[in-house]
C-alpha cells in the first residue's frame, strides 16, 4: 500500500529545508534576480546542509546515505518555495553526482566524488539541452564519435547552469544515431578541456540570478574512460527520468509559494468592505490554485516513489514533469491576477515567480531529483 | 566542559494559536511543533563552547511522546545526547513543577554549565531556567547576549535598559539565552543522519527519584482556570471634517464615549 507519512529523517530533513529556504532565500531572492548574482556565502550556507554529499558513499568521503528520490523530491520543493535560481545553484553539482553515484565506473567515483565532500562548493552542471525547437533524445544533434581512445564531442548546448565555474560538465551526446535514445551518453568533460567553448551568460527571461551558458564544443576530445559508465555506458532514459522529478517539484516549490501569497494577500486586501478573498471570483481561482499544487506535487511524489522501488517511471515522471510545467504557469500567473496592479510591479514576488514559473516548460536537465 | 540544554518544545512560531471553547490549552490539532527559537540560542551556544572548549552537550526535555522529536532535532544540530522526562506524571505541569522535574533529573548528572532560553515562546512564563537554578542552589543571569567562560567563571552580558550589564559568575551556573547571543546553525543532513545513533533516553519519575504527586499538573503550583481567545477587536472609526473640528470631536469622544480622558 501507499503511506504519505513522511520519515523521520524526511521530516526533519523538510524541515530543515524550509527553515534555509524562509530564513536565507527568502531573504536575498529579489536582490539576487536584480543584480544578476548569487552570493558566495549563500552558496557556502547551502553546502553545509549537506544535500548532496549526504548520499555519496562513504568510501568516497560522503556520509553514505542511500539515495532516496522522494527525499530529494520533497529537498527540491522546499528548496524552490525560498527560490528557484538559488536552489538550481545549490543543487546543480547533483546532476554530476547522483549519475556517477548510479552509473560511474570505480575510476571515475574515485577521481570525481570526494571533490563533493569537501568542505567548498564545487560548481559541476550538466549540459543537456540544446538551442533548438525541440527536446528529444533520439534526434540530439550533439554528438560523440569514439576515435582510438578518445571520444570526440561536436555541437552546442545552452542553458548550462553555472557553466563558467563548473569544475566538470556531464555533457549528453549521441553515440550512435541509428540507436535512438540508447544511443544517447553522458560524458564528463573537466573544466578547460579544449574545443569546450563557455559563450557569453544567456539573457533570460527569469531565472535571472542564475549564470547559465551556451556551451558549444568543436572537436573536444575526451578519454574514452570519460564515458558515463565505462564501455557500459548509462541509462540516459532513467537520468532523463530524474530530472523531469526535480524539476516537477520545484515547479511544486514555485507553484506554492505564489499560492501562498495570493492567498494571504487576498484576505488582507479589502475592495468593497470586505477581502477580495470573500468574493468568488478571487476564492475559486485559489481553491484551484490549491488543488493543483497538490497534484503536481503528488505526481511528483508518484513518480519519485516508483524510483525508489525499483519500477520503472518513463510515464510518471513525464506526466508530472509536463502538469507541473502547465500548472506553475497558470498558478503563478493568477497569483499575479489576484494581486491586480500590485501582481505586475517588483515590490511584489509574484512577477518573479512568474517568470521564473513560465520557464519550466523549456527548462530539461537544469535540476534532478 | 559538561553542558546541560533545557529544552522545550513549542508550537511553530507561525502557528495561528486556537483554544476550544471549554479547554485549558491551546489546541494541537493541525499544529506543526519546532524547538523554542530561544532554546536554539541556548543550544547554538552550548555547541560552540563544545567546539573551542571540548566536552559535551545533553540536551534535557519534559513533555509528551512527540517532544522527542525537538530532541532528535537538536542532536542533528550537534549535541551528543538526550534525556526525555516522559512519562503522562511529567505532564500539565506549570513552571515549578516542571523545574521540579528538570532539576531532579540533572542532580543526577554531571555538569558545568546548563543553558536554556530565556523563556518558551508559547506560555511565556520565563522561569523554568530561573526556577531550576534556585533548586539546584546555583547561580543564574538570565536574558544574556553574549557569554565568555574563563577559568571557572562565565561573563555574562545582558541587556538593560540603556546599556548592558556585564555580570560574573562561578560555574555551574543556569544561563538563560537572549535573541542575539548568536545565530542558530541548521540541522545538517549529515547532522540528521548521525542522530539516529545518537543516545535518546527517556525517564519516569522514579528514575530521577521524583515523587509522582510533585510533577506535572498534580506538583503545580498554579491552576489554569479558564483560557480563552483575546475578543476581536472592533474596527476603527474615522472622523473626518476639518482638522480642526475633527480633534474636538475626538476629544468630546474619548471624554464622552471612551472614557479616557
Amino acid at each position: 500500500m501507499v503511506s504519505f507519512d513522511l520519515s523521520d529523517d524526511q521530516r526533519m530533513i523538510s524541515e530543515t529545508v524550509k527553515k534555509f529556504a524562509l530564513n536565507e532565500m527568502r531573504a536575498i531572492y529579489r536582490d539576487c534576480d536584480e543584480k544578476g548574482t548569487i552570493p558566495p556565502e549563500f552558496v557556502s550556507k547551502a553546502w553545509e546542509l549537506f544535500l548532496i554529499p549526504n548520499n555519496i558513499p562513504e568510501a568516497y568521503g560522503g556520509v553514505g546515505e542511500p539515495r532516496s528520490v522522494v527525499t530529494s523530491t520533497i529537498i527540491a520543493e522546499e528548496l524552490a518555495y525560498g527560490d528557484f535560481s538559488l536552489a538550481v545553484c545549490a543543487l546543480a553539482p547533483a546532476t554530476v553526482v547522483y549519475p556517477l553515484i548510479e552509473f560511474g565506473t570505480e575510476e571515475q567515483k574515485q577521481k570525481y566524488l570526494p571533490m563533493f565532500c569537501e568542505e567548498q562548493f564545487k560548481a559541476a552542471a550538466a549540459a543537456l539541452m540544446e538551442p533548438r525547437i525541440d527536446f528529444d533524445l533520439p534526434s540530439m544533434k550533439t554528438t560523440a564519435a569514439l576515435k582510438g581512445s578518445e571520444y570526440v564531442i561536436n555541437g552546442e548546448k545552452c542553458l548550462v547552469p553555472l557553466a563558467a565555474d563548473a569544475q566538470v560538465i556531464l555533457v549528453y551526446a549521441q553515440t550512435d544515431a541509428s540507436a535512438g535514445a540508447k544511443g544517447v551518453q553522458a560524458f564528463l568533460v573537466d573544466k578547460g578541456t579544449a574545443g569546450m567553448e563557455l559563450g557569453e551568460r544567456e539573457k533570460n527571461m527569469g531565472i535571472k540570478a542564475l549564470d547559465t551558458r551556451k556551451v558549444t564544443f568543436k572537436d573536444c576530445r575526451v578519454p574514452k574512460a570519460n564515458r558515463l559508465g565505462g564501455d557500459a555506458g548509462c541509462d540516459t532514459a532513467k537520468l532523463i527520468n530524474y530530472t523531469y522529478i526535480g524539476l516537477a517539484a520545484m515547479a511544486t516549490g514555485v507553484s506554492k509559494a505564489a499560492f501562498e501569497y495570493a492567498r494571504d494577500y487576498a484576505k488582507e486586501r479589502e475592495a468593497f468592505g470586505e477581502p477580495i478573498a470573500s468574493r468568488q471570483a478571487i476564492a475559486f481561482m485559489l481553491a484551484e490554485m490549491a488543488i493543483e499544487v497538490d497534484a503536481t506535487r503528488l505526481l511528483a511524489w508518484e513518480a519519485a516513489w516508483r524510483l525508489d522501488k525499483g519500477l520503472d517511471c518513463d510515464r510518471e515522471a513525464y506526466l508530472a514533469k509536463q502538469y507541473a510545467a502547465e500548472k506553475v504557469l497558470m498558478i503563478t500567473d493568477r497569483a499575479v491576477q489576484i494581486l491586480g496592479g500590485h501582481g505586475y510591479i517588483r515590490e511584489h514576488p509574484v512577477e518573479l515567480w512568474l517568470r521564473n514559473g513560465r520557464g519550466f516548460a523549456t527548462f530539461e536537465g537544469l535540476v534532478t531529483a | 566542559m559538561k553542558i546541560i540544554v533545557l529544552v522545550k518544545q513549542v508550537p511553530d512560531t507561525e502557528t495561528k494559536v486556537q483554544v476550544k471553547p471549554g479547554e485549558k490549552a491551546i489546541s494541537t490539532d493541525g499544529v506543526t511543533f519546532v524547538i523554542n527559537p530561544y532554546d536554539e540560542y541556548a543550544i547554538e551556544e552550548a555547541l560552540r563552547i563544545k567546539e573551542a572548549k571540548g566536552g559535551d552537550v545533553t540536551l534535557i526535555s519534559a513533555g509528551w511522546d512527540k517532544a522527542a522529536e525537538a530532541l532528535r532535532t537538536g542532536l542533528a544540530m550537534g549535541a551528543d545526547k538526550a534525556v526525555h522526562l516522559n512519562d503522562p506524571a511529567f505532564l500539565g505541569g506549570d513552571a515549578h513543577s516542571t523545574a521540579v522535574a528538570l532539576a531532579k533529573a540533572i542532580k543526577k548528572m554531571e555538569y558545568d554549565l546548563i543553558l536554556c532560553g530565556k523563556q518558551a515562546i508559547d506560555y511565556d512564563n520565563h522561569q523554568v531556567g530561573v526556577r531550576v537554578a534556585e533548586l539546584l542552589g546555583i547561580p543564574h543571569v538570565a536574558v544574556v547576549t553574549k557569554l565568555e567562560l574563563q577559568d571557572g567563571k562565565a561573563v555574562a552580558h545582558r541587556e538593560v535598559e540603556g546599556g548592558s550589564e556585564i555580570v560574573e559568575t562561578p560555574l555551574p551556573a543556569v544561563i538563560t539565552a537572549q535573541k542575539g547571543l548568536n545565530e542558530p546553525r541548521y540541522a545538517s543532513l549529515k547532522g540528521i543522519m548521525q542522530a539516529k545513533k545518537k543516545p535518546l533516553e527517556a525517564k519516569k519519575p522514579a528514575d530521577v527519584d521524583a515523587a509522582p504527586n510533585e510533577v506535572g499538573q498534580a506538583g503545580a503550583k498554579t491552576t489554569v482556570l479558564t483560557m480563552t481567545m483575546p475578543p476581536e477587536r472592533a474596527a476603527g472609526r474615522v472622523v473626518e471634517g476639518e482638522p480642526e473640528d475633527a480633534a474636538k470631536q475626538v476629544v468630546k469622544l474619548l471624554r464622552e464615549e471612551a472614557k479616557v480622558i
